[in-house]
């Protein structure tokens, strides 16, 4: 079981800002590693930029599972993990996060704040602690306060699209992914591969 | 792994040039593989090439030439059988489940261990037979081989039956190794909950230990498995103090799996894969107390008109140096197996009433705590299993 990534936005009006980031490709080969990050940060703003405020979901994308929370204050936090990685953990981790960075960083930043900018180094530590769900949290199997039951589940990437949207157009016009990691999107799409998102 | 990525690429080429080597050095070995120095070595660059620029290489096609290759060169002594290990290994980085790398590696292992005179097993004291240091070695690499590819992808059938028969044809289904390798996976194990090749291989160890130890201490059973006359005498005490000693363990054992289990589908709800796992861990606990209640009784074919432990397709019925996967009957058996199994155990004995008892509690516990529906699904399957078990 894994975490892959491990970040911070903020779900502003029109789109959602990366604030900070933390990721664990060293499962992927090496020439796939920059194109697997580039993935990620794409699909952790979207996901965010299609989820309401004050809701968590976790939507399946293949062999991964994306958790997200977005708080009622625009706070989000997306944790991109394995279909093995408990998803109780998955929202510990992204509640304890949330909660340290909004301690740490003022809010005036959130709205024009950018990995380079914002003072955090807290992400780092917490994906690399919680690769194994037992000695981060050892508590797991109490689980008090969350309700599972309000937790939407989204099958594909897909269902979070609007009717008549299409992800390929979504990966095109993106300015996160590269002219290398598009053409891999092309690429793994005509082949049908286990990887057409990452 | 950016510095490796480099290490990879420069041994292979080393490696390469020894073959192209060794191809200029036998013409006649050329020949007879219409294979040309320049092609191959191309071929092999080709390879590398891809390899580095990390795209999916179509090898198939030329696979099977440039194994068969690999093979005449180690015939005839000019490649050394460890390289080309090292290189199959270098390979199963980049695609851990191919299915000829494997059947090759198997053929390697086996020329490696008829071609010498030294002997692959040793007595040592009241150990009685164990690999030789030699053997040991080679299982211990091949073990780290499997492991690394069953990383690389999930439930790579190929790396766990592979490992599978490294444990019956190099190891004779040793009964330190298999305790080793058993607390060895256990951490593996737990961090992937849905590998149900890797649960597979734990399942594998357990009716591998349990058919060794239900004789009554007489080793006879356990040298049928190794192709080496045994020395060990039945009445020796050393050898029957050791089989003792597994004997008592192996409730213990038994108990620990499930104990694992239980922790596991508590941490991991929804996961058909521990589910399915603890079906055969709770089936070998019956099968062991409902033949042996406390104490070890010699298995006669009178006790259990139903089959002998060779029903559970544990052993294979003898040494084969095929290439012929044995481990695949096994797994056949287990997938097929539910309906067998059940028709055994309804001929035998009715299993430990309070064992039953224990586990539909488990039943009951996780069903009244859990908000996963996967999990209610298992819990309510698992249950419905263990009543027809006691029809």
């Amino acid at each position: 079981m894994r975490l892959y990534s491990l970040s911070v936005l903020y779900k502003g009006d029109a789109k959602a800002v990366l604030l900070k980031a933390a990721y664990d490709v060293s499962s992927f080969s090496f020439f796939q590693r920059s194109s697997v990050q580039e993935f990620m940060t794409f699909t952790s703003q979207l996901i965010v930029e299609r989820s309401s405020k004050g809701s968590r979901a976790s939507v399946k994308e293949q062999e991964y599972l994306c958790h997200v929370y977005v708080r009622n204050d625009s706070l989000a936090g997306v944790v991109i993990a394995d279909n093995e990685y408990p998803s109780r953990v998955a929202f510990t981790l992204l509640e304890k996060v949330l909660d340290e960075f909004s301690r740490q960083v003022d809010r005036i930043d959130w709205p024009v704040g950018s990995p380079d900018t914002i003072q955090y180094a807290g992400l780092d530590g917490h994906l690399s602690r919680y690769q194994n769900p037992r000695e981060a949290d050892p508590m797991t199997k109490v689980q008090a306060e969350l309700d599972e039951t309000k937790i939407i589940l989204h099958n594909t990437m897909e269902s979070l699209l609007e009717r008549g949207e299409k992800l390929d157009d979504l990966v095109s016009k993106s300015e996160v992914l590269g002219i290398q990691s598009k053409a891999f999107y092309k690429t793994a799409r005509k082949q049908n591969s286990c990887c057409a998102i990452m | 792994m950016a510095e490796t990525s480099e290490e990879v690429a420069v041994l292979v080429q080393r490696v390469v040039k020894d073959i192209t080597n060794a191809f200029r050095r036998n013409p006649h070995i050329t020949d007879r593989c219409h294979m040309h120095p320049a092609t191959s070595k191309s071929r092999l660059y080709h390879c590398v090439e891809r390899e580095r620029c990390s795209r999916v290489c179509k090898m198939r096609k030329n696979q099977q030439r440039r194994l068969l290759g690999r093979k005449e060169l180690i015939l005839s002594g000019t490649l050394n059988p460890i390289k080309d290990l090292y290189l199959g290994k270098l390979a199963l980085t980049k695609f851990p489940k191919s299915p000829e790398t494997w059947i090759h590696r198997r053929w390697v292992l086996q020329q490696l261990i008829q071609e010498t005179s030294l002997p692959s097993f040793v007595t040592k004291g009241s150990l009685g037979i164990i690999p030789a240091e030699r053997t040991q070695q080679l299982i211990r690499e091949e073990m780290e081989v499997c492991g690394e590819a069953a990383g690389r992808y999930p439930s790579n059938y190929n790396a766990w039956s592979h490992r599978i028969w490294v444990l019956q044809h190099l190891a004779k289904l040793d009964v330190k190794i298999l305790l080793d390798e058993l607390s060895s996976t256990k951490h593996w194990a737990s961090l992937h909950v849905s590998d149900h090749s890797g649960f597979h291989y734990r399942q594998f160890l357990l009716k591998s230990l349990v058919s060794q130890t239900v004789t009554d201490g007489s080793i006879l059973e356990q040298n049928t498995l190794r192709s080496e006359p045994a020395i060990v005498l039945p009445k020796d005490e050393e050898a029957v103090a050791s089989a003792e000693e597994s004997r008592i363990n192996l409730p213990h054992l038994l108990e620990e799996e499930v104990e694992f289990s239980t922790d596991l589908i508590d941490s991991y709800p929804g996961h058909e894969t521990l589910w399915c796992h603890r079906r055969h861990v709770f089936y070998l606990q019956h099968h062991l107390n409902g033949r042996f209640p406390h104490s070890v009784v010699q298995l006669s074919p009178a006790d259990s008109p139903g089959g002998t432990l060779s029903d559970l397709h544990l052993i294979p019925a003898g040494p084969h140096t095929s290439q012929a996967m044995e481990v695949d009957g096994l797994s056949d058996s287990s997938k097929q197996g539910y309906s067998q199994e059940t028709k055994r155990l309804k001929r035998t004995p009715a299993p430990d009433s309070l064992g039953l008892e224990m586990e539909h509690r488990f039943i009951d516990q996780v069903l009244s705590t859990c908000r996963n529906m996967e999990q209610a699904r298992f819990a309510n399957a698992y249950r419905k299993w263990l009543v027809t078990l006691s029809q």
